[in-house]
């Protein structure tokens, strides 16, 4: 009795899973069909593909093209041509800096960094604010004024600044830069935000009819709070990455972080040693990670604009 | 409402003493130690200690220190030293309060202009073009938009002065202090941004078109003239001048930097007002579509714009900081930077409470106006 009864209730599980994963999918396709139509997103969903595609190549390349010695991004040297630093050619594709450090390494594995700090930085923050910002819009009273207290002040901070602060100490390291974003934007406005549209959530009616029907907390939390924070967490965590990225370029760049490498850093670098009022100074080291930085933010900035038309209905052309 | 006011100042308050807690805690859980640097000896290091009061227990400072901010007192600057941090900053603020207002001015108007042509005509090259401009100048790596600036204005085209605040040989023998000539031009401007809101006010009324337009751009010259006549008259147009060349490329720069997400923001607002019934009344009234379009749906999409506007006055020290370190322009940017690297911890508290204190302002200021601006929002009970 109790084995079979319990390979049905099995069976019913399987069957409500499967039902439930081929509702997802059909989700999932309505709004990939919505964003794939907007001619933006694309671009720049194509984009981070071939940044993400950059960031996995350097270590391939390190393996099999490049000679360790010349490509290395930190110390290496290329003996054959003299001086440095070189303008492009066949050899060195973006040309080397004044150390004589191939410039294409270098932003090949700078994008492994901006990469992380980004997405560390997002899923921070966007863990945060989804979590006290639905707290304190959910359950109110005393837990909403001590949220919203912590908010009110971190509202006032901007990161860079602190960061700037805390680097005369001690040199940033990129997970650091990443974490303290992350917090700071978290707690500050976008919990705010995230409060208020969860009051908005709260009293729509089919909230009060999931209750009516018998739904505890948990259920309601689950299956109607949190879906509809989705679309504003998801362009919170893209204008997240951006901010972050700016921000470790920015701190790179005034030479507050660790000897790792960064767009900023390579900024700085070209900067340095520009030989100014010659226009064949160094563009070829300047250029690079400067476009990299613009077009790494642009594109997760476009995304996110065409995510929110997906998901705000009211955007949308038709 | 006074009721709400009230209580949105209370809370405003209370975040404060916290921001103010939250800011020495961070600065004082650095080891930093400015007496460390001095090389004339344990005895002298203890009386510049005694001296700064650096010698107290950390709670004593803290309440000393929260004691005279909550009397408008900032305390006393470590690197130059008998000088008032507050004497410091204002000293330098009105450059800063210079190329930031009016590049605020200046690049909401553009930002909600062209949010407003995008948002009416989807689709197209019009609005693939801006949005990508407008989102590509908006990522841009600032120092490096700056570079490029001075590089391509500054040096190649040799059009613009750049790297100084102003022309030294121009100022050589000049009446008046760098400092009250920008006092008199920020002045200048809020006067001409007043004349300029009451001569709009005042031509609303006109139904004509034309007669209206006319009207606004005659009142536009007049305050021009006005303006002109005044400063040609005192005698340090030319100083003015000198101020506002070498003002352009920064200004420039910031406006590029920041025009792009107002846009963006005012053309989602405005995307979603369009499906309101008002508008669909307002069509089928007859109204031309650029009226709608001014009137009816800008209007009501210009909120979000604000709150932005508020939510930003923080970042705006960042931003001085990275402009003012690209184009040496001597102002609060260079302050903070001294302070950072002298380890002047007044200073840098000073500077971050005082911003913040404006940013809590302006977020007041922000909740009074909205429910002006919009009466469905009512604070009664809702809060």
């Amino acid at each position: 009795m109790l084995e079979e009864g319990s390979k049905v209730s099995t069976r019913e599980k399987l069957r409500t899973y499967l039902l439930h994963r081929w509702v997802h999918r059909r989700w999932f396709y309505t709004h990939w069909d919505l964003f794939i139509q907007q001619p933006l997103g694309r671009l720049g969903l194509i984009m981070i593909f071939i940044f993400g595609l950059m960031a996995l190549s350097h270590p391939i390349l390190m393996k099999t093209l490049w000679h360790p010695t010349i490509f290395d991004p930190f110390v290496g040297f290329d003996t054959a041509i003299m001086p440095h630093p070189t303008t492009p050619s066949w050899r060195h594709l973006l040309g080397t800096d004044n150390f004589g450090r191939d410039v294409l390494s270098q932003l090949l594995i700078s994008t492994q960094t901006s990469f992380s700090v980004g997405i560390i930085a997002a899923i921070i923050a966007v863990t945060i604010s989804t979590l006290l910002g639905g707290m304190a819009g959910y359950f109110g009273g005393v837990i909403d004024a001590i949220i919203m207290g912590i908010s009110d002040v971190f509202v006032l901070l901007p990161a860079p600044i602190l960061l700037l602060i805390f680097g005369l100490l001690f040199r940033l390291e990129w997970p650091m830069v990443a974490i303290a974003y992350g917090i700071v934007t978290g707690l500050g406005g976008q919990t705010i935000v995230v409060k208020s549209h969860t009051l908005k959530i709260k009293v729509k009616p089919f909230i009060e009819a999931a209750r009516a029907a018998g739904g505890g907390g948990g259920h309601i939390i689950r299956k109607h709070i949190l879906p509809g924070l989705l679309s504003l967490t998801i362009v919170h965590a893209v204008f997240t990455v951006v901010g972050a990225v700016l921000t470790e370029s920015l701190l790179s760049y005034f030479g507050r972080t660790r000897y790792y490498l960064s767009w900023g850093t390579m900024i700085w670098i070209g900067q340095q040693t520009f030989r100014w009022f010659t226009l064949e100074g160094q563009w070829h080291v300047i250029l690079p990670p400067a476009l990299a930085i613009m077009l790494f933010c642009s594109a997760f900035y476009l995304v996110g604009r065409a995510l929110d038309e997906v998901f705000n209905p009211q955007l949308r052309v038709r | 409402m006074f009721k709400f006011i009230i209580r949105r100042v209370v809370r405003a308050f209370v975040a404060l003493i916290l921001f103010q807690s939250l800011l020495f805690t961070l600065i004082h859980a650095l080891p930093y130690d400015v007496t460390a640097f001095t090389l004339a000896g344990p005895s002298w290091r203890e009386f510049m200690q005694r001296q700064l009061g650096l010698d107290l227990p950390l709670w004593t400072q803290y309440f000393r220190w929260l004691g005279k901010f909550l009397q408008f007192d900032l305390g006393v600057s470590f690197q130059n030293w008998p000088a008032s941090v507050s004497q410091i900053l204002f000293s330098r603020i009105s450059r800063t309060l210079l190329l930031f207002f009016s590049a605020a001015i200046l690049a909401y108007l553009l930002g909600i202009w062209l949010g407003k042509v995008i948002a009416w005509r989807r689709g197209g090259w019009v609005e693939f073009g801006v949005t990508l401009g407008g989102v590509a100048t908006y990522t841009s790596f600032a120092p490096w938009l700056g570079f490029v600036m001075i590089n391509i204005f500054g040096w190649y085209l040799g059009w613009l002065p750049y790297q100084r605040l102003v022309n030294p040989n121009v100022w050589f023998n000049a009446p008046v202090m760098i400092d009250s000539l920008l006092a008199r031009m920020v002045v200048t401007c809020v006067i001409a941004c007043g004349a300029f809101l009451v001569v709009r006010r005042a031509s609303q009324s006109i139904k004509t078109n034309h007669w209206r337009w006319t009207s606004q751009a005659g009142g536009i010259v007049i305050i021009g003239f006005g303006i002109g006549a005044w400063w040609s008259r005192s005698g340090l147009s030319y100083l003015a001048l000198d101020v506002l060349a070498h003002l352009t490329l920064p200004l420039a720069t910031v406006v590029l930097l920041s025009f792009g997400e107002t846009m963006m923001i005012m053309r989602a607002a405005m995307l979603e007002t369009k499906h309101e019934d008002y508008v669909l009344t307002a069509r089928a009234k007859g109204l031309p579509d650029q009226v709608i379009r001014d009137r009816h749906v800008a209007r009501n999409a210009i909120l979000p714009v604000i709150t932005r506007l508020a939510l930003n006055l923080p970042f705006i020290l960042v931003g001085s900081l990275v402009i003012e370190r690209v184009f040496m322009w001597q102002a609060m940017g260079e302050i903070i930077f001294n302070a950072i690297e002298y380890q002047d911890i007044p200073v840098i508290l000073g500077i971050l409470s005082m911003v913040g204190i404006l940013a809590l302002i302006a977020h007041i200021l922000l909740d009074i106006l909205y429910t002006y601006l919009d009466p469905r929002v009512r604070y009664i009970g809702v809060e």
